[in-house]
């Protein structure tokens, strides 16, 4: 379990710095994250803690979450155990004072299983606006319900991963015409040499040849004792 | 040895050739129709004009073309502009033809050949008038007239004569207070300034010397009538309309000061005909005989006195016609019947004969459905045997002897047809049967074969769902053919014309025929979704979700089927607004369905332009790509994917274009990319592991197609099941882009049954053509992995090349593409195509060719020859073997 979770971190590492400088205006959010501990078709939500993420560009979060109270643990527990889903709302503040909510669905069971460890997705646009917050706990299975013990629901360890959008891919012409290019000198200098021995070259040739002559060399002595 | 040098040469070069054009396929001149049909239409007519032995009609799809008076086949047609921005509004038939379209102020103004359809002239007007104008062709001059409400009249003429020349006029005309209330006839402007008895007639003659305006009030016209008065054209050799009221119309004819009212009354839809030897006016009313709908009365124009009555032989599908045109030679009448199903037809009197229907709702179809046929009745009768429902032994003896001794007859007597339709299906999958929905709300059968329509029904007051700007009516198969005997069958879901609401109809997509007909729903539909369940009928159920969003099943009754699946359904809800909704089921009751919401995106101010699932029907064969070492990289297959296109304007970049892929389930972005400086049209197109999608690039101008695959990686997370909830791993993305030297209109892929044949890409472009591009020359080339043939790898081409042989409607052109519709045959290797637009083309398509079939020229008789003759020479061989043994023994 532990070595998918640090190939998942190590993934998304990369991926982070590869899009780091990607968006064109730095910015901050910050987020106010609450959660509903018990399964309801009009969900109660109640302050889980704040993320700050003072980059955008750097992906570098700050996470301040208090610990679960026994009556939270116990509403937790319970909803692992009916196989229920955890709700979170992510109420998304930007620079310019701007707020998105957002909501996002786990598996309880699956969230209790892994300690609270869980994984928020800070997804955003090419401006640097904030579409999706989505959490995600890294597990190779989904569980259907699950009994934790108590004193493992107590703590979050979140990671935050500031998702950027990638610029889209372009026709690679450049290095095509350099391609053509090189193709087209290589003709102009002579024939392209031929490094390859001369049994690999004509392999094809000989190995018939070979055959035929196999064949009728064993044929041959039966013709031969006939004839005599 | 130097022939052998010089095939070596060329060796490595052929190869690459083989390579890159083994996935190409082109027809042989006599396979020509052989695999494909195409049938041309031209849109819901507009005018249209007798000529000889010809008709020229101009329709609403911005369309001229001329038919063939004998069987309304198409002689030649011209597509003008889009018919969504410009619109044909003159259409003059003199020496020439003169055609105007254009927009509000805009136009287009053409003459053609009657003949040959060619292009004669062409010239544009311009006006920076933004009202809506008319135009009439008059004493060799094009009027074309701008009324300004309570205010004047600009009219602008045009010679015809070769120059052009221009004059305008001004007509102040402050009793103009509705253009509805108002007709042009000749070179006569009529208004009526109220539509009740106390309003005043006023007209005008335009191209007078001194234009009058004459006024009269409609007391003195008509009369006393306590009905409302509308004015409405009529077309005939004098300035004349018709003012209606209560169904019944006048006929009046103006000439300078004097209004001549013809005393008798017509219906509304009357029109008159000056040909023949007595004029006459023509008009439709319902039939007095109860067996037939429609008859033509026909009256003198002189006298006003009804000179006969013909029923016509009308079908019972159509909808209410209208007189578009009618012509007399010698004794026989044409009548020229468009009807509100956009069908038209010609009509012969005085037997009221319908020589020809055309049905030109086919030109504008907005969903398919490809439907397997049902096993023919005794294939049907001997799988019933293996059913477990006869359980004593007499009775399954009875039904064996029976079965038995049907076989027997049909071996003697030859296979008699299972209806008299002939819809059996066959061995490969071939026949099938394609269910079109139209935008007028009537449905077709259309047989894959032929390419005829099987049967036709008219859904009266239907209106299409406008989703991401483009209308859509909704066809799901609930049930196939497969379950005999119960019957096919499938549903369609569309909006009521009048209250908004939704409204279904459940048919039998084989023979057309409905249960319960149309059902009105008391809700509007916001989304529906097509489950993959089956209930006990073998039904699959379709849940639809209200705009309160309350959830319906229907049949309801699959409802305690359906229940067992709520924990693992999930839907989303999209709006125009950007704003991305994911919802789940857990919150239901055994009785009733409730959606939660369980995640949310918000892409605003982006505009959502293209939202795409996978095909329901789609399967991933391969697990993998096998790399050059041998290793495995695992496709990232998620069958919860959802891949979205927005396009939003930017102060620096003008249009921004970022595609998302989404997870249906837990809402997470798994991939998200911008482009910059690009904009719409999109095509989108979603299969397997990956997306292609087209979009205009504004800095180079021109279109791209864009590729980008998912992959797990070198080892897969989990093999067995796949959840969205547990994401080990991000996949990784490869992507590439490339240059498409064409416009696209619609993009799509084939699919297979099995998914085991390669994908190939199909994009209809706007010269009419289908090219098909090998989904290989489009796969992300794999960045540190040499590219080369011996890897069954084609190197990277930043354009796409579009060899005229790729395309699958080889010389066929298809007129203005809307959509590419695929299916897969019961033969691995084939998938069905339905390209719709104006025409209508249907092929088959084999990508990695035919490798399940003989070739259609294989030789079977000399495989039987060779091998009897194989079979006698070993026997033969052996004889004079052993013969010669026994010789040599005796030596």
């Amino acid at each position: 379990m532990l070595c998918y979770l640090s190939a998942f971190l190590v993934i998304s590492l990369n991926v982070q710095k590869s899009y780091s400088s990607n968006i064109e205006y730095d910015g901050s959010v910050t987020i106010r994250l609450q959660h509903a501990l018990v399964a309801s078709e009009d969900p109660v939500f109640t302050d889980r803690g704040n993320v700050t993420v003072h980059s955008l560009r750097l992906g570098q979060a700050t996470i301040n979450q208090r610990p679960l109270s026994p009556d939270e643990q116990l509403q937790l527990r319970d909803l692992a155990a009916k196989n229920h889903f955890y709700q979170l709302k992510s109420i998304v503040t930007a620079n310019d004072g701007s707020q998105k909510t957002f909501l996002s669905t786990v598996k309880a069971c699956m969230l209790a299983e892994s300690e609270l460890d869980d994984r928020l997705s800070v997804s955003i646009d090419y401006m640097g606006r904030v579409i999706a917050v989505t959490s995600i706990i890294a597990s190779k299975s989904t569980c259907e319900g699950a009994v934790v013990s108590l004193e493992k629901l107590k703590h979050f360890t979140t990671s935050v991963y500031v998702r950027h959008t990638e610029p889209g891919p372009i026709p690679d012409t450049a290095s095509y015409i350099q391609k053509l290019e090189r193709e087209r000198e290589a003709k102009e200098k002579g024939e392209v040499k031929d490094n390859r021995s001369f049994l690999a070259k004509y392999w094809m040739y000989i190995v018939p040849l070979v055959i035929i002559m196999v064949v009728s060399s064993a044929t041959n002595p039966d013709a031969q004792q006939g004839s005599q | 040895m130097a022939s052998f040098q010089s095939i070596m040469k060329k060796y490595p070069s052929l190869l690459v050739i083989l390579l890159n054009f083994q996935t190409l396929l082109a027809l042989y001149e006599d396979q020509v129709g052989k695999f494909d049909w195409k049938r041309s239409f031209i849109g819901k007519v507009k005018y249209a004009h007798f000529d000889a032995s010809r008709i020229i009609v101009g329709t609403e799809e911005n369309i001229i073309a001329s038919l063939n008076m004998k069987n309304g086949n198409i002689l030649w047609r011209q597509l003008m502009e889009n018919p969504k921005e410009q619109q044909l509004m003159l259409l003059h038939s003199d020496r020439d033809l003169l055609s105007v379209s254009g927009t509000m102020n805009n136009w287009f103004v053409r003459t053609w050949d009657h003949q040959t359809g060619t292009l004669l002239s062409e010239w544009t007007i311009f006006s920076d008038k933004n009202i809506p104008s008319v135009f009439t062709v008059e004493k060799g001059t094009l009027l074309h007239i701008f009324p300004t409400q309570n205010s004047h009249l600009d009219v602008v003429t045009y010679n015809l004569d070769g120059n052009n020349q221009k004059n305008t006029i001004k007509i102040p005309a402050p009793w103009i207070t509705d253009i509805s209330n108002c007709v042009l006839s000749k070179s006569y402007y009529i208004c009526i300034s109220k539509n009740d008895i106390s309003g005043q007639l006023y007209y005008v003659n335009i191209l007078s010397e001194k234009p009058k305006v004459y006024i009269k009030t409609l007391h003195s016209v008509l009369g006393d009538t306590p009905d409302l008065i509308e004015i409405l054209p009529f077309e005939d050799i004098f300035p004349a309309f018709l003012l209606s009221s209560n169904g019944q119309a006048k006929v009046i004819h103006v000439d300078e000061d004097v209004v001549n009212t013809k005393i008798f009354k017509v219906m509304p839809n009357a029109v008159s005909n000056h040909n023949g030897e007595k004029p006459f006016i023509y008009q439709l009313e319902p039939a007095s005989n109860p067996d037939k709908l429609v008859q033509i009365r026909v009256k003198d124009y002189a006298t006003c006195q009804d000179e006969m009555a013909t029923e016509l032989e009308y079908p019972v599908g159509l909808g209410a016609p209208i007189i578009i045109a009618t012509a007399t030679k010698n004794t026989l009448t044409d009548v020229l019947l468009s009807t509100t199903d956009n069908a038209f037809m010609l009509v012969r009197l005085s037997d009221g004969k319908i020589m020809w229907t055309r049905e030109e709702a086919l030109s504008n179809i907005i969903a398919v459905e490809f439907f397997e046929l049902p096993v023919s009745e005794l294939d049907a009768s001997i799988e019933n045997e293996f059913k477990a429902s006869s359980n004593s032994i007499l009775s399954m003896l009875s039904h064996r002897l029976n079965t038995q001794a049907k076989q027997l007859s049909t071996l003697i007597f030859g296979e008699h047809p299972m209806s008299s339709s002939g819809l059996v299906r066959d061995a490969f999958g071939l026949h099938k049967l394609i269910v079109v929905a139209t935008s007028v709300g009537k449905l077709f059968a259309i047989d894959t074969l032929s390419g005829s329509i099987v049967w036709s029904y008219r859904l009266p007051n239907v209106k299409p769902f406008s989703i991401l700007g483009e209308d859509k009516i909704l066809l799901f198969a609930q049930r196939t053919a497969r379950y005999a005997p119960l019957p096919a069958q499938c549903i369609l879901i569309a909006n009521d014309k009048y209250s908004g609401n939704g409204v279904i109809f459940q048919f039998d997509p084989i023979t057309g025929y409905s249960q319960k007909g149309i059902e009105k729903l008391n809700y509007q539909i916001a989304q529906a979704i097509h489950l993959p369940y089956e209930d006990d009928q073998h039904l699959k159920p379709v849940l639809m979700i209200s705009s309160t969003n309350e959830v319906y099943l229907y049949p309801s009754c699959a409802m305690g089927e359906v229940y067992k699946y709520t924990s693992k359904l999930y839907t989303y809800l999209v709006d125009n607004t950007g704003s991305f909704k994911g919802y789940s089921f857990i919150h239901s009751t055994k009785d009733k369905l409730k959606m939660t919401p369980s995640w949310e995106l918000q892409l605003q101010p982006a505009k959502l332009v293209a939202v795409k699932t996978k095909h329901p029907n789609e399967r991933v064969h391969s697990q993998g790509r096998v790399l050059p070492d041998r290793s495995v990289y695992y496709k990232y297959v998620n069958p919860n994917l959802i891949a979205v296109a927005t396009v939003s304007d930017d102060p620096v970049h003008k249009h921004v274009l970022s595609v998302y892929l989404i997870d249906g389930v837990t809402g997470l972005i798994l991939y998200a990319t911008s482009h910059k400086r690009s904009r719409g049209p999109i095509h989108l197109v979603h299969s397997e592991n990956w997306i292609v999608y087209s979009y205009f690039n504004e800095r180079f101008r021109r279109t791209e197609f864009a590729a980008a695959e998912l992959y797990e990686g070198h080892v897969q997370s989990n093999s067995s099941v796949f959840s969205s909830f547990a994401v080990s791993l991000l996949p990784h993305v490869q992507t590439q882009s490339y240059i498409l030297p064409a416009t696209p209109l619609s993009v799509t892929v084939t699919l297979t049954e099995r998914g085991i044949t390669n994908k190939f890409l199909l994009a209809g472009l706007s010269g009419g053509g289908v090219i098909e591009i090998p989904w290989l020359l489009l796969q992300p080339r794999l960045n540190d992995i040499p590219c080369s043939p011996e890897e069954s790898c084609i190197p990277y081409m930043p354009e796409i090349p579009l060899p005229s042989e790729a395309v699958i409607n080889y010389n066929q052109t298809i007129g203005r593409i809307d959509g590419i519709e695929v299916a897969p045959a019961r033969l691995e290797s084939t998938s069905h195509i339905l390209v719709h637009g104006i025409d209508l083309f249907y092929t088959k398509v084999a990508p990695s060719k035919t490798f399940d079939m003989l070739k259609e020229d294989f030789d079977h008789m000399m495989i039987i020859l060779v091998l009897t003759g194989l079979v006698i020479s070993s026997y033969l061989t052996k004889y004079l073997a052993s013969k010669k043994a026994l010789k040599q023994m005796w030596k």
